[in-house]
């Protein structure tokens, strides 16, 4: 990762008539990095991608791609990001060898230059025994790879994947993301959309969208240290025990816990300071359970979007 | 070159998907065939045969030769006979027949006194063009008639004014020659102008435009790519509709092949060119199929396919002027009945290459780049 920036936007807003999808958003991601972009659906994160991508117009605000200004000079952007959208755009009709030959020839690519070319590519990306096979015919995991692999072909130095992994599975998911570190050791800057935290927890950087505004940006390390993820006089507890859904529903009328979550077999707490673990034994031991295990932890990234999300939210309503 | 970039791999992937969806392929030719022999056998104004009732109360030698010169005339038909007016009037009524004759009782010794002979001729007029066909059968039948008794008294020879008319380019007069042209204009715009109302509105639909905006094509090269294809099928559907018409239907072809292709190609690249400028307006597909419904209607109807463009009210006659359907069948009945020459339809022509070119260069001008 270098210091170069590949990605700047600066109070980039998109108004679709009187709804505002994206709001006075400013960022900038360095050369290298693997930018998680998250937020739930409907809170433009599509919108910011597409007008980094030059295909849709801000309403104001700038960006920067690659050192191309995206609305002044789309054309010459084009050349140098790849895009993979959403619905992995391929031609159902063709197969993955006419694909990849189609998105090829669009970017200019011509004879041995082409083939040696997709050769790479089909390396990278395991293809080889699904040439044949039409796209239709492909299974979510391949027809992923493939869209990446047609988006790979002109070496772009800026590659946007609009939720890679939605509706793959889990094995398909893992190599994608082995592939995409590859990438980004080579110096390719990547801007991924994502609905799962633990895909944001390996990006290099993170930003959260919700309501149209970007709610923070940064490195995940960085952002559990945040103040407001972190309240003064509180510390953070898993509760692991039998029943955690009773023990939830007790937990939650216990003064001093300021909120509880289930995560699979126990619960997680942010709890005032002054509360002791023996306090929470005993109003536990009160509904029947006597098994339990509970030492501190520090914030997921939930937690922080959790946390940032709430705030966001009391800043609209005040 | 700059302007058309992407042209190519945009040919190259069309053709692929045109030729391997053989649902569209189906759609293509399919209904096109089908449409031509059914226009073409349907729309046959040569009224012959028509079924008749006869209530003949005279019953002599007379009235029996009258109703046969009736059926010489090819144009009716003896399917039955009645007793009454009534049952004449029923007849007709219930579709048993479409025309009565009823010759009076004293028909003969009317004829023969020299008093006027009346026959009387029910029509049923709820088909105004057969019905017309009928009524100046049965009149010109009648004149003739009276001419020959008329003859018998005076003792000429020959008629005092005889017009000798000569219909030119379809002597017979046979409908096929007259409709099934402009029938190949009506269905090869069905054709085309769905083929490609649908290519870029399905893209839209299925994500891929999103990724061919962010790619470097221009719109110039996307839409010509786009062209080209169905460019090539609808000529191989226009050779196959020429085919149908000269030896189905038996139509010559009076004048040069050569105008006849060059017509046919720049009518299909402006019907091509329409369709694709729908598609980039469509929302989706539905979108797309409604608004080409809404320019084929006006072409069946205010093309001069059907009914006589010259005595429309100025309104129609105007809409028939924007379409580019008019001035192809008003070019291919010129060169297929008439064999006129490119000295006689040279603005028909011209007309219908500039629309062309004006619609291509709309579409392609005016998509946008970006999306919404």
């Amino acid at each position: 990762m270098s210091d170069e920036v590949m990605i700047q936007c600066r109070d980039l807003t998109k108004r679709f008539g009187a709804f505002t999808a994206v709001d006075h958003v400013t960022f900038s991601i360095s050369k290298g990095s693997i930018f998680g972009f998250l937020g739930p659906n409907g809170s433009g994160k599509s919108t910011v991608i597409r007008m980094l991508c030059g295909i849709l117009e801000p309403t104001s605000g700038e960006a920067m791609v690659a050192g191309v200004n995206v609305v002044t000079n789309a054309d010459q952007l084009k050349g140098k990001i790849g895009y993979m959208s959403q619905k992995f755009s391929l031609y159902d009709e063709l197969n993955a060898w006419e694909n990849l030959t189609f998105y090829g020839r669009l970017y200019g690519l011509r004879g041995a230059a082409l083939r040696e070319r997709m050769e790479q590519v089909i390396a990278l990306t395991h293809l080889q025994p699904y040439l044949q096979r039409r796209a239709a015919l492909l299974s979510g995991g391949w027809r992923q790879r493939l869209a990446m692999g047609c988006s790979l072909l002109h070496k772009p130095v800026v590659l946007f994947l609009d939720e890679p992994t939605a509706g793959i599975d889990p094995v398909a998911r893992r190599e994608l993301w082995d592939l995409l570190f590859e990438f980004s050791s080579l110096g390719m800057t990547l801007f991924i959309t994502t609905h799962y935290m633990d895909e944001a927890e390996r990006c290099s950087h993170v930003g959260y969208i919700h309501m149209s505004k970007l709610v923070v940006c940064g490195v995940p390390d960085e952002l559990k240290h945040l103040p407001v993820v972190n309240p003064p006089n509180t510390r953070r507890l898993d509760v692991t025990c039998e029943h955690v859904t009773v023990g939830l529903q007790a937990l939650r009328r216990l003064p001093g816990v300021r909120t509880a979550t289930v995560f699979g077999q126990s619960m997680h707490l942010l709890v005032d300071q002054t509360l002791s673990e023996q306090a929470i034994r005993n109003r536990l031991m009160e509904v029947g359970i006597h098994d339990l295990d509970i030492r501190p932890i520090g914030p997921s990234l939930e937690d922080v979007f959790v946390a940032l999300t709430v705030e966001n939210r009391n800043e609209i309503a005040a | 070159m700059k302007l058309f970039r992407g042209f190519t791999a945009i040919l190259y992937k069309e053709f692929i998907v045109v030729l391997r969806d053989p649902m569209t392929l189906f759609f293509m030719f399919f209904p096109p065939l089908i449409e031509m022999i059914a226009f073409g056998y349907a729309l046959d104004n040569d009224v012959k045969h028509m079924a008749t009732y006869v209530f003949d109360e005279d019953r002599t030698v007379e009235s029996r030769a009258l109703v046969n010169q009736f059926v010489n005339t090819q144009t009716f038909r003896v399917v039955g006979e009645v007793q009454s007016v009534e049952a004449l009037a029923e007849a007709i009524r219930q579709g048993k027949a479409f025309v009565g004759i009823q010759i009076p009782p004293n028909f003969t010794r009317d004829l023969r006194s020299g008093a006027s002979a009346q026959v009387q001729v029910l029509i049923n007029g709820s088909s105004s063009t057969i019905a017309s066909s009928a009524l100046n059968t049965a009149i010109s039948l009648g004149l003739r008639q009276s001419l020959i008794a008329l003859f018998g008294e005076t003792g000429r020879r020959s008629l005092p004014v005889e017009i000798r008319p000569q219909v030119l380019y379809n002597p017979d007069m046979r409908s096929p020659n007259f409709f099934v042209p402009g029938v190949i204009g009506v269905v090869l715009q069905i054709a085309t102008t769905f083929a490609t109302a649908m290519s870029v509105v399905r893209e839209r639909e299925r994500g891929t435009l999103e990724q061919l905006l962010v790619s470097p094509v221009s719109r110039w090269g996307l839409m010509l790519g786009k062209i080209v294809p169905y460019m090539c099928i609808g000529l191989v559907m226009g050779c196959g509709l020429f085919l149908i018409m000269r030896w189905l239907f038996d139509v010559p072809i009076a004048g040069s092949i050569a105008l006849l292709s060059i017509s046919t190609v720049v009518y299909v690249f402006a019907l091509l060119s329409l369709g694709l400028l729908l598609s980039t307006r469509a929302e989706n597909q539905m979108q797309a199929l409604q608004m080409s419904m809404i320019f084929i209607m006006p072409s069946v109807f205010f093309s001069g396919f059907i009914f006589p463009r010259e005595t429309m009210p100025w309104i129609f006659y105007a809409i028939g002027a924007a379409l580019p359907t008019t001035y192809f069948i008003e070019l291919l009945r010129g060169i297929i009945l008439r064999g006129a020459t490119l000295a006689d339809l040279w603005r028909d022509l011209l007309i219908l290459t500039g629309m062309g070119l004006a619609l291509f260069a709309i579409c392609a001008a005016r998509f946008r780049s970006k999306i919404r």
